[in-house]
């Protein structure tokens, strides 16, 4: 053997002991926090919903379209017509197909997503959390290598199990791709009551991932697989990032300023006084045969 | 260049996994699902403030003169079928204490934050560990402003202790338990906790809580015990209080809605809601 080759193979060996000398090095200094960094994108701070000035109307899945109608949603003619009747009914003093979430039940996905309230993510190796709040908690998304469970509870959230990916090819995980399954109803896009199918077999497919050219920007490309479409739907919600790294979370809860309320399947207002009224014109009084 | 970028690869996946391993060494084990223990045959409704004792008058809270006044009122209404001071009872949150008396719950440990995960009637908490001052305008919340640190009491060179002050304003009425056991209605309460494993047991989690109230003659202090479920891929049950429920107020008087969604009284001899805004009635 040569000593020219010896030499190689002598600094190749040597060369690998440093470094690994100084990754032992660098652990004991504490370089944990780093070393997190080095794994996971920095999802850190309030992430608040991207908005097109001049939509009009309510937030909804598209970020780029107006709500309700305007979405073009692909939807089957049975769904379009649910549609349609939950914002005739709107138009009428009621609330169509979004009468659940209109009194504070969960809007479940995908209109947890839609950041009324600017979002939270907490990256950890075995989950991802999405903090929503309102009337909706918050998500998992399990990322610790899971099967699918042959039973999953039905929830307006979902069960979500996702996984990191190296998309940009940069030497760590850039990109959390999600699928979700396991949903109770009813859901809606948006507050039109766009609707989900009511047998709630949805799938959501997500892609989440920061901006190539802005890390304050965040993508979360969502595709929805539903009976009531007549082919996924798939739509670019962006987050922009909040500059303040202590940003004021608000705390906010349905019922505190909810005036709505369902009885015998009709829905009626409080006033500010807290007495009912109706919601529709010539609408009845409630059915108070329980009452002497 | 093959052999630099396995060595380069290799520097970065044993730097990420031992300091992912010294990350978690620093700080005490707090993963999984955690649930309140429930002392057997203490009767009452297990959410309570001192898990020890039996709920309401059982409490025996240290409350001054008015707030026992407010108490015992709140009893006689539930007793001819109101809410009492107790407006869960609407799904409205319970915040601190009560929402470290339910369900399930889950810790997430960052540097910079510690977030406790609730659901039901409250979402979650976010306790800051980032050495921020108090702010100088907190808005108020039902869970408080949390400000904690990481302690070492056992000298061993990890966390062992997270202390935690919580202060509001915070938004009310509150109260410890289904009997609408009062905290002040000045909602100026203060928390102080001390969140610790067992030394006995890494799956019995402590979280000693001592509230500092108006309503109160003195601070009162109760040991809250939670117990880590075996199961290291728990079921999370999702939980919202609005599913069910069948109290509604209307005016100043809460009704029932009955199984066909109709109203029904919730007293008795209770008198219909006034519908004055109606023309037209349906009996």
């Amino acid at each position: 053997m040569s000593k020219g080759r010896w030499s190689k193979r002598g600094s190749s060996k040597g060369g690998l002991g440093l470094v690994a000398l100084a990754a032992w090095l660098a652990m004991s200094a504490g370089a944990a926090p780093a070393a997190d960094q080095a794994l996971y994108p920095d999802w850190q701070g309030a992430w608040a919903r991207f908005v097109v000035r001049g939509l009009g109307g309510q937030p909804s899945f598209d970020q780029t379209k107006p709500w309700g109608l305007g979405q073009e949603a692909p939807l089957t003619a049975e769904y379009q017509k649910i549609l349609e009747d939950s914002i005739a009914d709107q138009a009428q003093g009621g609330q169509g197909n979004f009468a659940e979430h209109a009194q504070c039940y969960p809007a479940g996905m995908p209109l947890m997503m839609v950041a009324f309230r600017p979002l939270e993510f907490v990256v950890t190796p075995q989950t991802t959390y999405v903090l929503v709040g309102g009337s909706d908690h918050y998500r998992r998304i399990f990322t610790d290598g899971r099967d699918w469970p042959s039973d999953i509870m039905p929830s307006y959230s979902g069960y979500s199990i996702g996984l990191w990916t190296n998309a940009g090819g940069g030497g760590r995980n850039d990109t959390l791709e999600i699928e979700t399954r396991g949903f109770k109803g009813r859901r809606a896009y948006d507050a039109t009551g766009l609707p989900l199918h009511f047998d709630n077999q949805s799938i959501i497919k997500e892609r989440i991932h920061l901006d190539p050219s802005d890390p304050n920007i965040m993508h979360d490309e969502t595709t929805v697989i539903d009976h009531a479409l007549t082919r996924p739907w798939t739509v670019d919600k962006k987050y922009l990032r909040r500059p303040n790294p202590r940003p004021d979370w608000e705390e906010a809860y349905c019922v505190e300023g909810t005036a709505l309320v369902t009885i015998g399947g009709e829905m009626y207002y409080l006033d500010g006084d807290g007495l009912l009224m109706p919601a529709r014109k010539g609408q009845k009084a409630p059915d108070l045969r329980h009452f002497k | 260049m093959y052999h630099r970028g396995l060595i380069c690869a290799f520097a970065v996946a044993l730097m990420a996994s031992g300091a992912q391993a010294a990350e978690d060494a620093k700080y005490p084990n707090l993963k999984g699902q955690w649930t309140v223990i429930v002392k057997p045959g203490v009767p009452g409704q297990r959410v309570k403030f001192d898990p020890d004792k039996p709920w309401g008058r059982g409490q025996e809270a240290p409350l001054t003169a008015e707030y026992q006044k407010v108490h015992e009122e709140s009893m006689a209404d539930q007793a001819n079928g109101g809410l009492g001071n107790y407006p869960t009872a609407t799904c409205h949150p319970g915040g601190m204490p009560r929402m470290m008396s339910v369900g399930e719950y889950e810790y997430i440990v960052t540097p910079e934050t510690t977030y406790i995960l609730i659901g039901g009637e409250d979402n979650y908490r976010r306790i800051f560990t980032d050495g921020r001052p108090w702010p100088g305008d907190i808005d108020p919340t039902y869970a408080g402003y949390s400000i904690g640190r990481w302690l070492d009491e056992s000298g061993s060179g990890s966390f062992d202790v997270l202390e935690v002050e919580t202060r509001g304003p915070f938004k009310g009425p509150r109260a410890y338990d289904g009997t609408g056991l009062p905290l002040h209605f000045d909602n100026q309460s203060v928390f102080k906790e001390r969140f610790y494993l067992d030394k006995s047991d890494p799956n019995v989690l402590h979280d000693t809580i001592t509230v500092m109230d108006h309503a109160l003659t003195r601070p009162w202090t109760a040991d809250k015990t939670y117990r880590r479920s075996a199961n290291t891929r728990p079921k999370w049950r999702e939980y919202y209080c609005i599913n069910g429920m069948v109290n509604v107020v209307i005016g100043k008087e809460n009704y029932f809605l009955s199984a066909d969604g109709l109203l029904m009284p919730a007293k008795k001899n209770q008198a219909p809601p006034d519908l004055r805004y109606f023309k037209q009635t349906q009996n």
